[in-house]
């Protein structure tokens, strides 16, 4: 039997993003074989190729995305690059899923495809109802895609290229920003998928999603190393650590208080804080809560639970139904949300698409500008240099990868130098080098005094925290040194 | 959830079963008839027919609220401006060169009654066909398939579109954004939301081109329905009472009975 999959001399440059710049060489050369029915795993921190690839693969690239191909390719018994492969025969899962779904109900995502195959509707409503039952989603059958979580959508997408019964699935990071739960879902999907023979590729930066395949490797600089077995591969992990793919924690800097807290004021005290919304539905239900500064806490809690609510508290972005919030020591009832900007620094999730400014420099001068801060120039000079972003100060952030994006946005927060920081899930997306470099900011704030209020779904930075906060269900669950209650944690809740 | 374009109200009735073609072809029978009545009297009675048919559909009535509100303000204006543009008849009230007549006033009237009609006709068909449906009914009027994937893409994305934008505003107001200064100051702080929310969308629509042409969107490709809109007696008999209605509306209107 061929091969599912023969790359060889395979090279790929998009065009410059700007006339300013070179052309991007994203592959060089790379070389590539899956047989049919095997899993393989290829590992690359943000910006090796890893979408590129899965686009060259399912013959995306270079047809809807511009950019120069060379070397062969053959995907499914497809010269993909000649020709557009036939409809179905190679899926593929996007990284961020809700771009791909755009139906109005679940059953319809399914459907669509196979109507795009010209399917009798016999056979269509048939291999809709067989495709929502293996991906468990006959109960959400009605409901529109974009109201599902993360997981769910993922699902979705999964089940509507699996009903177009695919020779070759490509994956790329098939659980790029999914809560622990949505990676078990997605998890169990794909197993079921492999056990079941579908030749599967996942491009990743994830171990986890690695471990899924029968061969990995890795992706730098353009080129596959040869390949081998995910264990093998994940126990390198010096080497996994220089391509930027993973930061281990043994690496990290120490997070540890440096200063004596201070609760004279407190950063934060929260009275009876509770919230619903104006359709009713309550999600915190009376907070007492007070963190001295300097203080680093991790918040957690299931999806669900209210830690986004509960921060957006913090900076005012949402207001407390009842209850009071105090931000050192002022009442923030009342302030706009731009004054207490002043005070707390919050980092978005998905901060990359809040992206606004013409060029990167002013994107980091937005915020000291508008707070009239007295040393505007300097702040933004040191924050470019901490971040290593001198070099692209002029250019648009929108042209930049997602790696320089993700410092981009750090760079801004900390061009604010606030005595608070709220994180709302800083290190989804990140690769190792992105880790690195939020982790030894965040270090370097502690050091300065700063208080720090981190929402995350990873235990190991919790584990780092001077207190970890456990929400459940709009209350608190557990509250304390970190050693003592993530033991006690049940998984189910935090997940 | 403000930020949506669908106004699908789920429920099972009458006219929520009602073929989606019958639904359309009402539409524009419907449309003209609020053109050829002749009267606001006639007018009033054929919008408390159209309420009437909205809550015997089940609609809540919190639903034909919010189109009321949409409009008031618009009616409110015709009520007030249009009298004056279209005197007839009696002078009531004359000052200076505005003069209150009784066939303005019921021009005015007439005029407002149309617009609430033709609204309430509009809501007979959006609250109760699914976006899907509408789509296939189009294709089958002749619009092509890619037009009607196209309204249907609006309607999903245009909210992604608007989320987009408050999530930008609250980026800026988190890094001390504050509304100051005059109208000319406000306008210019919006610029760089409107870039960001167009590459975003330009970024969104990239992603689409991709995510379309990987399940297999081609021009011209056959495709089959997998729900084709099948016409049931009850559809029928809907389709012959419109009809039906309007002929006997364009009879009378002619003078032949």
């Amino acid at each position: 039997m061929p091969p599912a999959i023969v790359a060889t001399g395979l090279s790929f440059c998009y065009p410059p993003p700007s006339p300013a710049l070179p052309a991007q060489q994203v592959l060089d050369g790379l070389d590539l074989q899956v047989g049919e029915g095997e899993a393989c795993a290829i590992l690359g921190a943000s910006g090796s190729g890893k979408s590129t690839l899965c686009h060259l693969l399912a013959g995306l690239a270079p047809r809807y995305t511009g950019g120069h191909s060379a070397g062969r390719l053959v995907v499914a018994g497809c010269e993909v690059q000649q020709a557009p492969p036939p409809v179905g025969a190679i899926g593929v899962l996007f990284q961020d899923a809700a771009t791909q779904l755009f139906n109005t109900t679940v059953e319809n995502e399914v459907a669509w495809g196979l109507e795009a195959l010209a399917l009798p509707p016999v056979t269509i409503g048939e291999r809709v109802m067989q495709a929502l039952q293996r991906f468990g989603l006959l109960h959400l059958r009605y409901r529109p895609p974009w109201a599902l979580s993360g997981g769910e959508q993922k699902r979705l997408a999964l089940a509507a290229l699996w009903a177009m019964r695919p020779q070759v699935l490509i994956l790329d990071e098939p659980l790029g920003g999914l809560d622990p739960r949505g990676c078990i879902e997605v998890l169990a999907a794909l197993r079921a998928l492999k056990a079941q023979g579908t030749t599967l590729l996942a491009a990743t930066l994830r171990p986890q999603t690695a471990r899924l395949a029968d061969h990995a490797a890795l992706l730098a600089e353009g080129r596959l190393t040869s390949a081998t077995t995910p264990e093998a591969l994940l126990a390198e992990e010096a080497r996994l650590y220089h391509a930027g793919i993973y930061f281990p924690p043994a690496r990290w800097p120490g997070l540890r208080p440096q200063r004596p807290l201070s609760a004279d004021p407190p950063a934060v005290a929260l009275r009876q804080l509770r919230f619903r919304y104006p359709d009713g539905h309550a999600v915190l239900h009376g907070l007492d809560l007070t963190i001295p500064q300097g203080q680093f806490v991790a918040l957690i809690g299931a999806n669900g639970a209210g830690k986004s609510t509960l921060a957006r508290h913090l900076n005012g972005l949402l207001r407390p139904t009842a209850g009071e919030v105090r931000i050192l020591g002022q009442k923030i009832a009342g302030q706009a949300v731009g004054t207490i900007a002043r005070q707390v620094g919050f980092l978005f999730q998905r901060p990359e698409q809040q992206l606004f400014g013409a060029t990167v420099r002013e994107e980091l001068a937005y915020g000291p500008r508008r707070l009239q801060l007295p040393d505007a120039d300097a702040r933004v000079a040191r924050a470019l240099r901490h971040f290593e972003l001198e070099a692209v100060a002029a250019l648009p952030p929108a042209i930049l990868s997602y790696g320089t994006q993700r410092s981009v946005t750090l760079a801004a927060l900390a061009a604010l130098e606030t005595p608070l920081l709220v994180l709302d899930e800083p290190t989804v997306g990140l690769d190792g080098a992105g880790w690195q470099q939020l982790l030894l900011w965040l270090a370097e704030r502690r050091a300065a005094g700063v208080t720090l209020i981190c929402i995350t779904h990873e235990l190991a930075l919790a584990a780092v925290a001077d207190r970890v906060i456990a929400l459940h269900e709009g209350r608190l669950l557990a509250d304390g040194d970190p050693a003592e209650v993530l033991p006690r944690l049940d998984p189910e809740v935090v997940a | 959830m403000s930020l949506t374009l669908d106004l699908h109200t789920p429920g099972r009735s009458w006219l929520h079963r009602l073929d989606p073609r019958v639904k359309l072809v009402g539409l524009g029978l419907g449309m003209t008839a609020a053109f050829l009545l002749p009267h606001p009297a006639h007018l009033a009675l054929y919008t408390a027919l159209l309420y009437a048919l909205l809550r015997l559909a089940a609609v809540p009535p919190a639903r034909i609220g919010w189109l009321w509100r949409q409009l008031r303000l618009l009616l409110l204006l015709i009520l007030l401006l249009q009298p004056f543009f279209t005197p007839a008849g009696t002078a009531w009230l004359t000052v200076g060169p505005l003069r209150l007549t009784s066939g303005g006033l019921l021009n005015a009237l007439q005029l407002a009654l149309r617009v609430l009609s033709l609204a309430l006709l509009t809501g007979c068909v959006l609250f109760t066909t699914k976006q899907r449906a509408l789509v296939h009914g189009l294709v089958w009027l002749g619009i092509p398939y890619s037009w009607g994937l196209l309204l249907s893409l609006t309607l999903r994305f245009v909210p992604a579109i608007g989320k987009l934008f408050v999530a930008v505003r609250e980026a800026q107001a988190a890094r001390g954004w504050v509304a100051r200064g005059n109208i000319v100051q406000r306008t210019r702080d919006y610029l760089p939301v409107l870039v960001a929310v167009i590459i975003g969308t330009l970024q969104m629509s990239d992603q689409l081109t991709l995510a379309l042409a990987a399940r297999g969107l081609a021009e011209n490709a056959p495709r089959t329905v997998w729900r084709p809109l099948r016409m049931r007696l009850s559809d029928w008999l809907a389709l012959a009472v419109l009809c039906g209605g309007f002929l006997s509306l364009t009879l009378w209107r002619a003078g032949c009975f």
